[in-house]
């Protein structure tokens, strides 16, 4: 670790205002293209990468670190206001935010968010700083075998994310498990399920899949409430997390910014992953895990904190190896390349400087995400004041919108429309929605690694025990799995108890 | 006579208003461009890069419109089938020719006007560094002593990269496993990893990890060695007579007026001879392959019957 060069990086970052406006530029684009439906990091930084033609190494990285960092952020307020996430990674925040929200706490939880966000952003952005090297390795040791295992560990979470029923929530993960078979199979190319129709040959698109399920389901349900219910009294003064707020979080801050960091470390798994695994471990070691699920601020930082640790994470195979941890990564590489910067180990020993300046950027970039986000989130929270009558309209509107703008596709509109009914029914009968996307996310990563596993070995089982951070990941599959129908027993006892003692408080 | 000026005015403006089309030269109005893959990946960056030049000559901003899904289908038929006034322009790649013969896709080339090739990359068996062999031959002398242990990743099943490394094993007579990714950078990954023995994409998707010392290219899909790693010699010249390449470039939905049509292709190819173009496929590493309407019309329907023989020989067509 050069010090001095580190210093440098930051003086070339934080005192040429180029670049610190190029920052806060790409920040609050970031933040607007996180928080609205259908468009995503990934897409903000693509739509910028040609922009970046010609223009210095510096300044260009900047603004596209400045619109990942602020992305993923953005996510959790459409969450948490209209529970929809404004990205896939934003899915799990829904769970504790949105019932917040609706309490009227939507400035205690987007204050939360926001501070979980740089704190995750944070953890992420100095292990990449200083300890990328570790941490590197373990991308590469990821193989068809590791990822089939990664793909189980987290589905074993779909019972902590189930609501009041076990059941249920299985019934809602299987059917994503078979939504996600819907399209080519991912070893023999041969079409499945798509009755001809050229659309479905990717399956169900995942982003209007997401806003179907969660943003129209909801307002379909609103329009029923709609002049029934009374306007949400929201306190939406407040920027920053109260400290006994933080005071509860810190731990689960502190875990998940570990576990988004390492996911976002391993190719090919994201924020989404990463933050369903958090919210579950949050659940697994709370001392009050019934509450989960009406509005815990723990849920938030623990969401919010994992998936912004991930692009710290996600940059470290990138930087170090020249391989991108997620879709926005993949991109980014890109933008490396046009810039003449090939990111791998050469990158490291002959432009030290660039690797050092996108440390300083993304530090940087996690200050002006507080900062922004600070001014920002009083504008946010005034959106749950709005009458029910004129937002409707509005954000329906926004999800069509968003449904098709992802890829030009009016197919992907009607499937918005369709889901949203779907997902309006499962609700009415209290079948969770969050178990769909993690079997959506999840379900082609274990079907194809499995298919690939198989392919290499030529059909033998073995195959999957032969590796031991597999077989680790799929142990540790079984024990969350075991702890949770545990730990539901233990729910399913408190909320009789709680009942029984209300009965008798109401007799009495 | 105030009613009179007024009759002459609206005559004026009527002749006016159908006039203008007729006489106002092609384009006035912003162009889109068709990307069926998705935005960020390499074919994406490419036609951005070549749009931003196009603009120029053009007079028009060109914005380019990702239609993606299905392995490249959506983006091909929306181009297909959109209105044949020259504002649409998409770009063509090799899926055109392989998703035909897999039954995927109810049309083909035939259904395009075919503007220009852009860029031709061949595919480069790449294995890694560490690895016992250092020739094509030698990499066949192992697969032949060990069989059932070569596993070669590939972008997607029937893809380009799928379909090379079927037609190298199948013209050195070895038993390779195929097993296919989803896109070539996750099948890069693995083999850095170790947990595949070769990959055969284009030298632009390996270029970092062989210059990072990571892995090595044995020999070339190609009938010249690449620019990039001069070093590295042709399958040709190892003996295994196989040229095999990825291709893309900007084609037409059929019926697009020939003045609208030269226009275009006018213009797209003064792109392609900026410097600030030739700058960027410098560094992305990829290899301009320019060729007319005409010839890339004759281009595809070459390589059409050459795809859909090898895939049927590969068993990867539908019967």
């Amino acid at each position: 670790m050069d010090f001095g060069l580190l210093f440098h990086s930051f003086g070339n970052v934080m005192l040429d205002w180029h670049v610190l406006l190029a920052i806060f530029i790409g920040v609050t684009g970031g933040i607007t293209i996180g928080a609205l439906p259908g468009l995503t990091a990934t897409m903000g930084v693509a739509l910028l990468v040609p922009f970046t033609f010609g223009r210095p190494p510096v300044e260009s990285l900047a603004m596209l670190l400045g619109i990942y960092c602020g992305g993923m952020y953005g996510g959790s307020i459409s969450a948490i206001l209209i529970r929809t996430p404004g990205t896939p990674a934003a899915a799990a925040t829904v769970l504790e935010g949105y019932p917040m929200g609706q309490r009227g706490e939507a400035g205690r939880a987007l204050a939360m968010a926001l501070f979980a966000s740089f704190s995750g952003g944070m953890i992420g952005a100095l292990i990449m700083t200083f300890l990328s090297p570790f941490v590197a390795g373990v991308a590469l040791e990821f193989s068809y075998v590791e990822y089939f295992a990664l793909a189980l560990f987290g589905l074993s979470v779909i019972i902590s994310i189930s609501g009041t029923s076990i059941i249920k929530g299985i019934m809602s993960g299987f059917f994503g498990l078979l939504l996600s078979t819907i399209g080519m199979d991912p070893i023999s190319g041969f079409p499945r399920f798509v009755f001809g129709r050229m659309d479905l040959m990717e399956g169900p698109a995942f982003i209007p899949t997401l806003i179907g399920l969660f943003a129209v389901a909801e307002l379909f349900s609103n329009i029923e409430k709609m002049g029934v219910t009374e306007k949400i009294q929201a306190r939406i003064g407040q920027f920053l997390p109260s400290w006994a707020d933080i005071k509860t979080s810190a731990n689960n801050i502190g875990k998940s910014s570990l576990i988004g960091t390492i996911v976002g470390a391993i190719p090919g798994a994201g924020g989404d992953i990463a933050a369903f695994v958090s919210y579950a471990e949050a659940k697994r070691s709370s001392k009050h895990p019934e509450k989960f699920g009406t509005g815990l601020i723990e849920g938030v930082a623990a969401t919010e904190s994992a998936n912004n640790a991930c692009s710290g994470g996600a940059m470290i195979p990138l930087l170090s190896l020249g391989v991108p941890g997620d879709a926005v990564t993949a991109v980014l590489l890109g933008a490396f390349i046009i810039q003449g910067l090939q990111p791998g180990p050469l990158l490291y020993k002959e432009h030290l400087d660039v690797v050092y300046n996108v440390f300083a950027s993304m530090i940087v970039a996690n200050v002006a995400m507080l900062i922004v986000g600070a001014v920002g989130v009083r504008f946010f929270a005034k959106v749950i004041g709005i009458q029910k009558e004129i937002l409707i309209p509005i954000i329906f509107v926004l999800s069509l919108v968003g449904s098709y703008a992802m890829r030009q596709n009016v197919f992907d509109v009607y499937l918005t429309i369709g889901f949203g009914v779907v997902g309006y029914i499962m609700q009415r009968y209290h079948y969770p929605l969050s178990p769909i996307l993690l079997a959506l996310i999840l379900g082609p990563m274990a079907e194809s690694n499995l298919r690939r596993s198989m392919v290499v070995s030529g059909g033998d089982w073995h195959i999957l025990f032969s590796r031991p951070i597999a077989v680790g990941l799929m142990v540790l599959a079984v024990a969350f799995l075991a702890a949770s129908v545990w730990n539901h027993k233990r729910i399913e006892r408190r909320l009789t108890e709680a009942k029984l003692i209300a009965a008798e408080g109401a007799s009495a | 006579m105030k009613r009179r000026t007024m009759l002459v005015g609206i005559a004026a403006l009527v002749t006016g208003v159908f006039a203008a089309p007729a006489m106002a030269a092609f384009p006035e109005k912003p162009i889109t461009v068709i990307c069926p893959w998705s935005p960020g990946g390499g074919t994406d960056v490419l036609l951005r890069a070549l749009s931003k030049e196009a603009e120029k000559f053009l007079g028009q901003s060109i914005t380019v419109v990702n239609q993606t899904g299905g392995a490249g289908a959506i983006g091909h038929n929306a181009i297909r089938a959109a209105r044949p006034d020259g504002y649409t322009v998409g770009m063509i790649t090799f899926e055109l020719n392989s998703l035909p013969p897999q039954g995927l896709i109810p049309f083909d080339y035939k259904a395009f006007d075919p503007l220009m090739r852009v860029n031709a990359d061949p595919a480069a068996l790449t294995v890694k560094k560490d690895a016992p062999y250092n020739t094509l031959k030698e990499f066949v002398d192992y697969a032949k002593k060990n069989p059932s242990e070569i596993t070669i990743g590939n972008s997607a099943p029937g893809s380009v990269w799928h379909i090379a490394a079927g037609l190298m094993a199948d013209k050195t007579g070895i038993q390779v496993k195929h097993v296919p990714f989803d896109g070539a950078a996750p099948a890069v990954t693995a083999l850095v990893g170790g947990h595949l023995k070769a990959v055969a994409v284009s030298i632009p998707e390996v270029r970092g990890q062989v210059q990072a010392g990571n892995l090595k290219i044995l020999g070339v899909m190609d009938t010249e060695r690449d620019a990039l790693f001069p070093a590295v010699s042709t399958f040709k010249e190892q003996g295994v007579d196989v040229a095999f390449h990825t291709w893309r470039g900007l084609g037409l939905p059929k019926g697009v007026p020939a003045d609208v049509k030269a226009k275009l292709a006018d213009s797209f190819k003064k792109a392609m001879e900026t410097p600030d173009f030739k700058e960027f496929l410098k560094k992305t590493s990829l290899n301009p392959a320019y060729l007319g309407p005409d010839d890339f019309s004759k281009f595809l329907a070459q390589n059409y019957k050459d795809v859909e023989a090898v895939m049927k020989g590969l068993g990867l067509a539908k019967k």
